[in-house]
């Protein structure tokens, strides 16, 4: 479904991202682990168009896609949760779900809603509230329904469980869970890399903006290798 | 003050009589070419040029855009005349004039100082009120502020007759013809070129265009912003107001309209045009849009006649109109925002172009460095320390120690609370309770500058370097502070830190060239350079590849080495922390769950089930 | 106390445009971090296209709708030409270039037009007054406090109740995570530019009647009084711009009312030496924002 050849982001002289490449098939989970500063945010904020590539090209559906706006993106099926969340904290939580579905037509708008309400049952509860004042975990599941309300085809998230308690990390772990049993399709960039590994049907390393391994979950998880180069021997 | 003589002194200085001699050469030029009112043209431009030099002090240094200038400016004007003007004239213009100013005869030259006594005052108050409202650069409030101040100078000057002759009348004179010689002029331009760049070229220069890069970073290496900004200020002002009694003297006459919007309007398109940060660059920008302005003036009267060639208007005579200046003046402004808002020069200096040319001596990097002996063993206490954000419980009972002669590692998951507990340390955030201590001294609620003066400085997680200022240039800074501060201890080698860290073949690059790894270490070594007491950096290797990060466990232990300080350090990359550390303190959900050596730390489940979560698979 | 109460309307009916001039503002620096010098010459604009219309013939319930209509399409030239190329740029820029914008309009008017001051017929009732109890109140004030509040809730609701209002919102809060959202961000700038047209250019149907005149710097007192009422109330809050209108209204007259004569004159002054004590001891101005840097 998506297809990222050898993506190249900078920031004036530096190289965030080097010549990365990724696929992601229909119905795949697809996780993205590497230390800070390797490149994840990058990586992802590039193909959901925030930044423009210099060099590489993202293939969605067959459709060429790079350098495309995210407005656009959206409409093709393109949905991102961008790091730290980054909910609407002067809107209330409909009105954050409201604007996840401004790509959506009119008239299926109000059934989405109450979708997201049944399926999101601690924002159902706080409807009218003011988004600054969800805790942490409240707001992770908010920006997640928020970007469910597009009807994305291909959901990436950039680190979901980023500054949650331990609970609350299974609890988003399990949301993820829940998606991919739903059959969606996600790419989940997180530092939590042994919860994702689990997880995943396939991941990829990133290291200094560099793809450095690719392979399933199980297969990462194993390889000592990889995991002394995270957290030390 | 001058870190370095022969750049800092001797070759601005030259510099300056060389613009001064290439501008007033322009000037004589031109006026040779077009006699009549050339002559009176480039006399004003000159005097524009004094103006536009002072607004160029405070703007470009401080990167506060100052509306008010003019203001000053109207204040200096008003005073020279009243103090200028015979007393049978002002009997005519004032008769009611308070404060017994009808009797006072005083030669212009006594004038120009008290008109710029009696501005100073009044900038100094405005100044005051400035610092309280918070100024920085690019700072609304402050703008909004000096917009004010020109338009209560205005009010003021309009409606009290008694004293300024009112808006119609307003205050003409002859003090013996208008200027006769040049000579005053001269002079007033050639002190302003060479203050203005002995100005930048001095500590207190340095200090304030730091503060204009990054105010947060240069807090934490212990600048109080507002202090430099209040001389850039000053030091503006008497050049402003010199530069407004000349041209009042040259008018022979002022009135309330002549220090308002327009030449607010005027001098700041120069200033722009030229490029904001550069004095060379406030020169050619006086001289390009004086040349303009005549240009669209005499378009505007004779149309393509201008040029000799005489075409019969009618096509174009819609654009050559009367007031044509005004929109050269209002399009250069715009088009240059625009376009380049950094202006012609952008922070270009001829004398320094001179000096990297031919007033270096080759220079070697230092072979052997100077280690600095830590002068105390002042410890660093963080204890008990609670900080709450909303709902959410950032830190909960934390402390941690550290002594000079070790370096003391912080880790722990994300949000796990590291960043905000340097944050309380350095002043940045406040915690509802529990206290931090350096050598005994409680730090617990200053202010950010302070406790960097104190001995703690620290570095971001984001990369906060002064990005238009060059490696040397950002290292010079920190250390010109801490000479200030700790004047009983050797001042830190520049070039000798620079060398250490593997930055002296960068040494003449801008910081916002460097790729991430050298950032990192330019930040380190500008951090080692205010000689502190300890270094707090915070996950200086993020980003890094793997050589890299053993790079900088070696970087690190010789920077702390270097100046004496001790290292507490956050971060992510376990290598990097284990291989320099002597002691590991582990966060998780705020709270310390373990602390010891690095072998200890590496053992304890406690930690690992944090780190790495829990079925760690094996 | 009839002083007062007659200072209160008096006030309230001069704060009233000033609210709303200083809407038009704060819905630019809302969603650009932009304070929009240039917003005083949508008025001059209006004035001319008023008195070119009325001179023609056309009553003013016809001119009415054409000021308006005028100011949006000027509004929205001046973001397309000017302000659509600075989007991001740094603040020292954004003031600079909108100051800009404000003197090439004002140039260009100076030159094509005669500098001289041009009258036009005013609405017969606007000098009208009627009285309650011992308070002269003038019709025209009580039509602007009626319009004004009417335009209020109208703006309110459709940055409220409608999706452009949502989106416009959003994207002053979060810009780039308002285009993740598959917002349109250069539409909703032009939007909120059209709309910030459409308050000038109600605001300059009063200011216009008012004056009966127009010149080519007639914008420069309306672009101020926004502006100051702007900054007063917080420049991140509409609220904080109509409470800002309305404190900048009643300060005026209040001032001039209590001022001994001899410094009458200086009212102007006085409220800009009280504007520059309120940002030395408030910058953040009366209703404040909040916003964290991440460090």
């Amino acid at each position: 479904m998506l297809e990222v050849s050898g993506l190249t982001t900078k920031y004036g002289e530096i190289s965030a991202l080097r010549e990365a490449s990724l696929h992601v098939g229909a119905g795949e989970v697809v996780g993205l682990i590497g230390p800070n500063g390797a490149g994840k945010t990058t990586l992802l904020n590039t193909i959901a168009g925030l930044l423009a590539p210099s060099a590489g090209g993202v293939v969605f559906d067959g459709d060429d896609i790079t350098g495309h706006s995210p407005e656009g993106l959206l409409r093709s099926g393109l949905a991102l949760v961008p790091e730290h969340r980054r909910i609407f904290v002067n809107l209330t939580v409909e009105e954050n779900l409201r604007i996840g579905g401004v790509t959506v037509p009119p008239s299926d708008r109000p059934g989405l809603l109450d979708e997201m309400g049944e399926r999101f049952p601690i924002l159902r509860d706080k409807w009218t509230t003011s988004a600054g004042y969800l805790s942490g975990g409240e707001a992770q599941q908010l920006a997640i329904a928020r970007a469910l309300m597009s009807r994305p085809r291909l959901l990436m998230m950039d680190e979901p469980s980023l500054g949650l308690a331990p609970l609350l990390v299974d609890v988003v772990f399990e949301l993820i869970d829940t998606l991919r049993s739903q059959g969606r399709t996600l790419l989940v960039v997180e530092q939590n890399a042994t919860k994702m590994l689990d997880l995943a049907d396939r991941a990829y390393v990133l290291r200094s903006g560099e793809v450095v391994a690719e392979g399933t979950g199980a297969e990462l998880r194993d390889n000592r290798d990889l995991f002394d180069t995270f957290v030390g021997n | 003050m001058f870190p370095n003589l022969r750049r800092d002194v001797i070759f601005p200085v030259c510099g300056s009589v060389i613009l001064f001699v290439l501008f007033v050469g322009v000037g004589l030029a031109y006026q040779s070419q077009f006699s009549g009112a050339a002559e009176r043209l480039v006399t004003f431009a000159l005097i524009d040029a004094i103006l536009v030099l002072g607004i160029q002090i405070y703007v470009g240094n401080t990167g506060i855009l100052s509306f008010g200038h003019i203001g000053f400016g109207a204040i200096a004007g008003y005073a020279f005349a009243l103090f200028a003007i015979t007393p049978a004239e002002k009997l005519k213009r004032i008769p009611d004039a308070p404060f017994g100013l009808l009797d006072v005869n005083v030669s212009p030259w006594l004038a120009v100082v008290v008109a710029v006594a009696v501005t100073l005052v009044v900038a100094f108050v405005v100044g005051i009120g400035l610092a309280r409202s918070g100024a920085e650069s690019g700072a609304v409030s402050a703008t909004v502020i000096t917009l004010a101040l020109l338009f209560v100078t205005h009010e003021l000057a309009r409606n009290w007759p008694d004293l300024t002759g009112g808006d119609r009348a307003g205050l003409s004179f002859r003090i013996g013809g208008t200027l006769d010689s040049r000579v005053p002029v001269y002079l007033a331009l050639l002190v302003s070129i060479v203050l203005a760049r002995l100005y930048a070229q001095s500590r207190g220069g340095r200090v304030a265009v730091a503060a204009r890069e990054d105010d947060l970073a240069a807090r934490a290496m212990g600048v109080n912003p507002l202090i430099q900004q209040m001389v850039a200020l000053l030091i503006s002002v008497v050049v402003v107001s010199v530069g407004a009694s000349l041209r009042v003297y040259e008018n022979g006459s002022i009135l309330p309209r002549d220090m308002f919007f327009n030449l607010t309007l005027v001098t700041l398109v120069m200033l722009i045009v030229g490029g904001r940060r550069s004095v060379t660059g406030a020169l050619v920008g006086v001289a390009v849009i004086t040349t303009g302005r005549e240009l669209a003036r005499r378009l505007g009267q004779d149309g393509f006649e201008v040029f000799g060639i005489g075409l019969d208007g009618a096509p174009l005579d819609w654009i050559f109109r009367e007031n044509l200046k005004s929109v050269f003046m209002g399009v250069s402004m715009l088009g240059f925002m625009i376009w380049r808002p950094s202006g012609l020069l952008d922070d270009w200096e001829l004398d320094k172009w001179l000096h990297s040319r031919f007033g270096r001596r080759s220079e070697v990097p230092p072979e052997s460095l100077p280690v600095i002996e830590p002068d105390d063993s002042s410890v660093l206490v963080a204890e008990g320390v609670d900080v709450a954000f909303g709902g959410f419980q950032a830190l909960d009972d934390v402390g941690i120690r550290a002594s000079r002669n070790e370096v003391v590692g912080v880790i722990g998951p994300n949000g796990a609370g590291k960043t905000t507990l340097l944050n309380v340390i350095t002043g940045l955030v406040e915690s509802s309770s529990g206290s931090v201590a350096l050598g005994g001294v409680d730090l617990s609620s200053a202010q950010s500058f302070r406790i960097a003066r104190s001995g703690l400085v620290r570095t971001f997680q984001n990369l906060r370097l002064f990005a238009a200022l060059t490696v040397r240039e950002n290292v010079e800074v920190s250390a010109l502070v801490a000479a200030s501060l700790r004047r009983h201890r050797p001042p830190p080698d520049v070039d000798g830190l620079i060398a250490a860290a593997g930055l002296w073949e960068h040494r003449d690059r801008r910081a916002r060239e460097l790729d991430y790894g050298t950032s990192r270490r330019l930040e380190l070594a500008r951090a080692a350079a205010t000689a502190p007491a300890f270094l707090l950096l915070d996950e200086p290797t993020s980003g890094m590849s793997d050589s890299e990060s053993l790079l900088m466990v070696e970087q690190v232990r010789q920077m702390a080495g270097l100046v004496g300080a001790g290292v507490v350090v956050i971060d992510h990359d376990l290598n990097f922390i284990i291989g320099i550390c002597d002691r590991i303190y582990c966060l998780d959900c705020g709270q310390v769950i373990a602390e010891g050596t690095p072998e200890e730390i590496q053992a304890d489940p406690v930690v690992q089930a944090a780190y790495i979560g829990s079925a760690a698979g094996d | 106390m009839t002083e007062l109460l007659q200072n209160l309307i008096d006030g309230l009916g001069r704060g009233s445009i000033y609210a709303l001039l200083a809407l038009g503002v704060a819905v630019i620096f809302g969603v650009m971090h932009l304070l929009n010098f240039a917003h005083g010459e949508l008025i001059t604009v209006s004035g001319y296209a008023s008195f070119w219309a009325l001179g023609a013939g056309w009553s003013w319930y016809l001119t009415v709708p054409l000021i308006v209509a005028v100011s949006v399409l000027t509004s929205l030239i001046i973001e397309r030409v000017a302000f659509s190329r600075v989007r991001g740029a740094d603040d020292f820029t954004l003031l600079l270039t909108s100051f800009g914008v404000h003197f090439v309009v004002s140039a260009i008017f100076l030159l094509y037009v005669s500098a001289s001051v041009k009258t036009y017929p005013r609405p017969a009732w606007v000098t009208n007054t009627f009285a309650v109890d011992s308070l002269r109140i003038e019709v025209f004030d009580t039509v602007v406090i009626v319009v004004t509040i009417a335009t209020l809730v109208a703006t309110t609701l459709l940055l409220q109740r409608t999706t452009f209002g949502l989106s416009l919102r959003a994207a002053a809060a979060d810009f780039d995570t308002a285009r993740l959202m598959g917002v349109r961000s250069n539409s909703v700038i032009r939007g909120a530019f059209a709309l910030s047209g459409a308050l000038a250019g109600i605001a300059s149907v009063f200011w216009l009647m008012r004056s009966g005149s127009t010149s080519p710097t007639a914008g420069i007192d309306p672009m101020l009084k926004g502006v100051l009422a702007a900054l007063i109330g917080g420049l991140g809050s509409l609220r904080g711009a109509v409470l800002g209108g309305f404190t900048l209204g009643l300060a005026e007259v209040i001032l001039r009312s209590r001022l001994p004569d001899s410094v009458a004159s200086l009212t102007e002054g006085v409220v800009f030496l009280l504007i520059a004590l309120l940002f030395i001891f408030r910058p953040q101005g009366l209703i404040s924002v909040p916003h964290a840097e991440r460090v």
